[in-house]
């Protein structure tokens, strides 16, 4: 059945960002669907769990113990003849082919693979995950390379943190008092390296050029906030995580934009702020309010800005916010976009239980999606990850296959930091269960709200103008995953609280 | 240190270990034995354990169960021993990710492990063996081969041990009589018979005419035994005893010697030196060379073998592994510690000991060319030994010798008798308390 479109509501909101445009450049080649085969690539896992074809994998393995190969490709043994490992005919792989590089990535992805079970499984061995490690770092570097090897770079690190007992991170602790990405005692430059606000502000600038992940979570929330108060005089949103704000700039230009002769609504959002975090890189939530302000003035919008402060547990007191009969009220939850903190799953319970006591007209949810675990404990959720962000870096790298530096830098600011974290997140709670925030709101009575026709074309809209390996999914009414080729990397879902007589 | 003179007959414990006095033509042929040099930098009392730096940053000692080398390598031998395919290719994936002979000690014996059980798991043992046997035949020439003994016996006793236990009980069996003929089966280049010589040289009575028949097996040895030789002759001619030396190079094993063939002569006393030697007949034939020794009427037979099972248990391939993995564990911890880090001697060591380790892991039994390499403990050669012969306990002399020989080396080394009730006989070198080579003496 196909609705109407209301040309009101397919506004797109591509202005209120930045002024360079992106030109999505379409690779022709390059379609290594490194996504897709995943699972035939290792074979210590315990398939039962994760489920794929053992075979591929398989017989490459039989060919290179057949070749003599496998002892070969150990680059460290020198042509020595007086100790020859080669029993038979050998077989020297050129690792300057392409078939090297998948080597090569092959080889990374199962030492990696090997250092976690090291780490957690069932034989546990700190030594050798160790010496694992110890190799990894040998073959790789956080600048050069392929994906695989650059994201590997990370991944090693990230272990090395949960192999020390250094890499962890905790619930309130925030981005830029932590690990700072890959090597950081080896750095050449600097040991005590730490992100520069310019460093900050560009990476998270190209990866808006270059990505749609910050925009896809945003306009989605968005139009769904949109319709979901179009009558209405006065707005609430509470914003979970608020940032930089730049979320708002354009619901706010859209607001005063509304058309069909309705006024231009009143706009309050209450940003949650977290005591005792300096956010150096980012900003305050006080400067974010001053943004908003200014620029809700600057458009004419009536606008008021509050904060809502946590204690140091982060537990969300609903009675904390002011509210005001007759408004609408929103709860914006963005939680995994790439650029942001980690945030404990104890201060999103709180959030979103007590979200449920306010009876929010709307609920936006944003988060990452992560695939199927079954019971493949900390190693399976490490290869998901590993999978997750090899579709990342893969995404970047499509669509801007020269710009080298510039995705580097984004990997390094963003992205290595987010793998830390998530690591070290998979690595707490291993033995229990991950459960996705669109569940726990399911389970707790939220009722989804169907995203629109509008929403849906809009974020293929989105996607059309960057590479045309994102896809966007419907995967149930109220909830759209953009994902990079076969892998669903985000997911945004809409919900309203269960006794709302509205909808 | 001083060393502790032996009571008796001259100073038989000084003359083991030749002082700077000696004459140049003397140190010259003397320098295949150990101990030539001047003995300062070997002098290293109990109090410092100078062990070498480890190229892992953790510094922990290697061997002991909770490496992850050990680790690795068990597990892939069980997997082989299972035929889990899929857990083979694993492990011996992440074994050669792992492994280096240029690394660490795990990493050494992850690396010449791998080898094997790359080896087994394919079928590949005996060409692998024979290519190595090959390559390292090709590279050794006299001078490498007397250098790497050279400091070999300069920095561990491993060798000399035996050496010393054997020539003095040599030494008394044969006390009093004129000809002298020692059948010496042994791969080690003659670096056992300077000091006797010597000490045969310096005797107040008549000097004995010695006779010394070399019986060879390892490849390695036959092609440098000429010049061996030679030296030995000049050596003999410079202490002045009457000198017959003889190689015997081209059997296959050992059960094919023959008294005639080694030229035994009625007259002879006849002294049999067999050191490393019993481990390299086939299992099956030990009792009958061990007969056959006993057919050649010796006054004293001197066994010295390192101390290690791999003959009870090799039709159990774990079982058999694992105590592969030990002795060698135990052996590399030692060379590690022995040499500097940087020395190609011990490279070599570790190399001959990969091909041994291949050897016993990875290849099939019937195989003869005397290089079988399946050891046996003391106690279990000494059961054998038994059924020919009776055992000879070292003197007390012999053992201050061998006392004083161990205070020259780093301090980790030490002596100890065997209990004597289980048929076990002989002296036992002992390397941080853990039993390695075994030193023992028999007559008829």
């Amino acid at each position: 059945m196909t609705m109407a479109i209301d040309g009101a509501q397919l506004e797109l909101y591509f202005s209120g960002y930045s002024s360079t445009t992106t030109t999505a450049t379409i690779s022709t080649e390059n379609d290594h669907d490194r996504g897709g085969n995943w699972n035939g690539w290792s074979p210590m896992v315990d398939w039962e769990a994760l489920s794929g074809p053992l075979d591929d994998f398989q017989d490459l393995i039989d060919s290179m113990m057949d070749d003599g190969a496998l002892m070969n490709q150990s680059n460290r043994l020198t042509p020595d003849t007086s100790n020859s490992m080669s029993a038979s005919g050998t077989v020297i792989v050129d690792e300057e082919t392409s078939c090297g590089d998948d080597l090569k990535g092959l080889r990374l992805v199962h030492l990696l693979i090997a250092a976690a079970e090291a780490l957690t499984g069932l034989n546990k061995n700190r030594d050798l995950a160790r010496v694992i490690l110890v190799r990894l770092k040998e073959l790789v570097s956080p600048n050069d390379g392929t994906n695989m090897e650059r994201l590997a770079a990370y991944f090693t690190d990230a272990l090395q943190g949960l192999l020390e007992g250094t890499g962890g991170i905790h619930s309130n602790k925030h981005h830029s008092e932590t690990n700072n990405g890959p090597y950081h005692h080896h750095h050449r430059d600097d040991p005590q390296q730490r992100h520069h606000q310019s460093d900050v502000l560009g990476a998270f600038q190209l990866l808006q050029d270059m990505s749609p992940y910050v925009k896809f979570g945003h306009f989605t929330a968005n139009q769904a906030i949109l319709e979901a108060v179009a009558d209405d005089r006065r707005i609430h949103i509470v914003d979970y995580d608020i940032m930089e704000g730049i979320q708002w700039a354009s619901l706010m230009q859209a607001l005063v934009s509304r058309k069909g002769g309705r006024p231009t609504p009143h706009l309050r959002i209450t940003a949650l702020s977290r005591s005792g975090s300096s956010r150096r890189f980012i900003g305050t939530v006080q400067e974010t309010g001053r943004r908003l302000v200014a620029f809700a003035a600057s458009i004419g919008l009536p606008f008021s800005f509050h904060q809502c402060r946590l204690d140091s547990d982060e537990t969300f007191r609903p009675s904390a916010l002011k509210l005001v009969r007759g408004e609408a009220l929103v709860m914006n939850c963005m939680l995994h976009l790439p650029h942001f903190s980690y945030r404990a799953p104890d201060s999103v319970t709180s959030f979103l239980s007590g979200a449920k006591t306010l009876n929010p007209r709307l609920l936006t949810m944003v988060e990452e999606e992560v695939g199927p675990i079954g019971d493949g404990g900390f190693v399976g959720r490490f290869m998901d990850s590993l999978h997750h962000y090899s579709a990342f870096y893969d995404s970047l790298e499509a669509g801007f296959p020269m710009q080298g530096l510039a995705r580097g830098l984004v990997e390094r600011v963003i992205l290595g930091p987010r793998i830390s974290w998530s690591l070290a997140r998979i690595y707490r709670v291993r033995g229990e269960e991950a459960c996705p925030w669109g569940v726990w709101l399911a389970a707790g009575g939220f009722q989804p709200v169907k995203v629109s026709f509008a929403n849906h074309c809009q974020a293929k809209l989105l996607l059309g103008v960057f590479n045309d390996g994102y896809r966007v999914e419907e995967v149930a009414s109220n909830r759209l995953v953009l994902g990079w080729k076969s892998r669903r990397l985000l997911s945004a879902s809409i919900w309203t609280s269960p006794s709302d007589p509205d909808l | 240190m001083r060393f502790e003179f032996s009571r008796g007959s001259s100073q038989r414990g000084d003359r083991f270990f030749p002082s700077h006095q000696q004459s140049n033509d003397q140190v010259a042929a003397i320098d295949m034995q150990s101990n030539s040099s001047a003995t300062t930098n070997k002098n290293q009392p109990q109090t410092s354990h100078t062990s070498t730096s480890r190229s892992s940053d953790s510094g922990e000692a290697c061997g002991g169960g909770n490496k992850w080398a050990s680790k690795l390598l068990s597990e892939c031998a069980r997997a082989i021993s299972e035929k889990d395919s899929s857990k083979i290719h694993h492990l011996l994936w992440m074994l050669n990710e792992l492994a280096s002979p240029y690394g660490d000690c795990d990493q050494k014996l992850a690396s010449y492990f791998l080898q094997a059980l790359f080896c087994k798991a394919t079928d590949s043992g005996q060409r692998c063996f024979k290519t190595l046997a090959t390559v390292a035949e090709k590279s050794h020439s006299f001078d490498s081969a007397r250098k790497l003994i050279l400091k070999f016996q300069e920095v561990s006793p491993w060798t000399t041990f035996g050496h010393v236990a054997s020539n003095g009980a040599i030494l008394e069996a044969l006390d009093g009589e004129s000809k002298l003929h020692i059948i010496d089966i042994s791969n080690t280049f003659c670096t056992q018979w300077p000091t006797l010589l010597e000490a045969l040289a310096t005797r107040n009575d008549e000097t004995p005419r010695l006779k010394l028949t070399v019986v060879v097996t390892a490849g390695i040895v036959k092609s440098v035994m000429k010049e061996v030789g030679q030296r030995m002759e000049k050596f003999a001619r410079l202490m002045g005893v009457p000198f017959e030396f003889n190689v015997i190079s081209g059997l296959n094993h050992i059960g094919e010697l023959t008294k005639e063939g080694l030229g035994v002569r009625e007259d002879e006393a006849v002294a049999i030196n067999c050191v490393g030697a019993l481990r390299r007949v086939e299992v099956d034939e030990r009792s009958s060379v061990i007969q056959l020794l006993r057919s050649l009427s010796p006054r004293v037979v001197t066994i010295v073998e390192e101390e290690a099972d791999f003959s009870s248990s090799r039709y159990d391939f774990v079982r058999c592994f694992e105590e592969c993995l030990r002795f060698y564990t135990l052996y590399f911890e030692m060379l590690e510690e022995s040499f500097v880090p940087t020395s190609n001697e011990r490279l070599m060591l570790e190399r001959e000991s990969s091909r041994n380790i291949v050897r016993v892991l990875a290849c099939d039994e019937e195989n003869g060319g005397g290089e079988c390499e399946r050891r046996e403990r003391g106690i279990q050669w000494s059961g054998r030994l038994r059924e020919a012969f009776s055992p000879v306990g070292f003197s007390d002399d012999v053992v201050d010798d061998v006392r004083a020989l161990l205070k020259r080396y780093k301090s980790g080394w030490a002596l100890v008798l065997a209990q004597g009730d289980n048929h076990e006989s002989g002296i036992y070198l002992t390397w941080k308390e853990e039993p390695v080579v075994w030193a023992s003496a028999w007559k008829p």
